[in-house]
């Protein structure tokens, strides 16, 4: 019985730029208590703080304006999918966040995307690229939930 | 002590020389203690190191008197969570101090919502800092849990379509 429940567990995958990303991610760990999680972000400064929720991958930073990191952090991502082949993968952004679900959706998983805080007047470029896979978007302020069909606004995470 | 922090990721030039000029200037008497990452202007007026380990990071966070730094989400996070008054400075694109100027949008925001206080630049620092001591920041509550909630839902049914 025990072992049936155990390979019906979601695994889940939390992908987050370190800094003010994966501090709004850390939020809302409640939600996946119980499940077996990996974590990606970009650099160790948020090695220890990541480590009780699994394995935590560390692939670099990037952002749009380095494209050749944007590829390294992108070879690292898809080693990391398909060692880990989450069920579903979690993400604040940014650039990070967007690769690993795209590569998740890729293989099949469910992407939930929580756009950061911080993007007040429009939804961040990533999260405009992932809500076409997103299967739950969430944004935190109220008039974004307005200008895009599929995003849903339940609250500040901040 | 007033804690200045640039944050973990990039220099902050134009925060860590403007509050070493009107520190100079006069009417100011607090000490300063600062963070400055990779910035490679050091200041004249107060010490300043480039790291801090994450656990004496949080000790000044948690005994200053007030902070200041750039907009970063994060530390504004700390600086509400430990209900301290908090001055920022947003990073600017055009500075390449960041890639897009999201924290000016955030700024303003938490500015008019009564949350920091804000200088744009040199001209508004020293009226600011001033300020510092006796902002008192409008607490701000949150919707994590009920946002969790809804994650926790969309896990529970993804699972339960997964047994069927």
């Amino acid at each position: 019985m025990v072992l049936v429940l155990m390979s019906n567990r979601l695994k889940i995958c939390l992908a987050a730029s370190a800094g003010g990303h994966i501090s709004q991610l850390l939020k809302l760990a409640e939600s996946w208590k119980g499940y077996e999680t990996c974590c990606v972000t970009t650099t160790g400064v948020v090695q220890e703080k990541l480590q009780k929720y699994g394995k935590v991958y560390v692939v670099g930073e990037c952002n749009r304006e380095h494209l050749l990191k944007v590829v390294a952090v992108f070879v690292r991502c898809v080693n990391i999918i398909l060692r880990e082949r989450p069920n579903v993968v979690i993400s604040t952004g940014a650039a990070v966040g967007c690769v690993m679900c795209f590569l998740g959706k890729l293989l099949g998983a469910n992407v939930v995307w929580i756009d950061s805080i911080t993007n007040v007047e429009q939804i961040s470029l990533s999260g405009r690229m992932v809500k076409y896979v997103a299967d739950l978007f969430l944004v935190q302020w109220p008039e974004l939930a307005e200008q895009y069909s599929n995003a849903e606004y339940v609250g500040a995470v901040v | 002590m007033i804690f200045l922090t640039v944050g973990t990721q990039f220099p902050f030039d134009r925060l860590v020389k403007s509050v070493d000029e009107v520190v100079s200037q006069d009417g100011f008497s607090d000490d300063i203690f600062a963070q400055i990452g990779e910035s490679s202007y050091r200041p004249h007026n107060f010490e300043a190191v480039s790291f801090l380990e994450k656990r004496l990071f949080d000790k000044h966070i948690r005994e200053a008197s007030g902070i200041i730094s750039h907009a970063g989400i994060g530390t504004i996070m700390m600086a509400l969570d430990d209900r301290k008054p908090l001055l920022v400075m947003p990073r600017l694109k055009e500075y390449g101090e960041v890639v897009g100027d999201h924290q000016v949008a955030i700024s303003r925001k938490f500015e008019e919502l009564g949350h920091i206080l804000v200088a744009h630049s040199k001209g508004d620092l020293l009226d600011r800092i001033k300020k510092l001591q006796s902002f008192v920041p409008q607490q701000r509550t949150n919707q994590a849990e009920v946002t969790a909630d809804r994650i926790t839902k969309f896990l529970y049914e993804l699972s339960s379509l997964r047994k069927s």
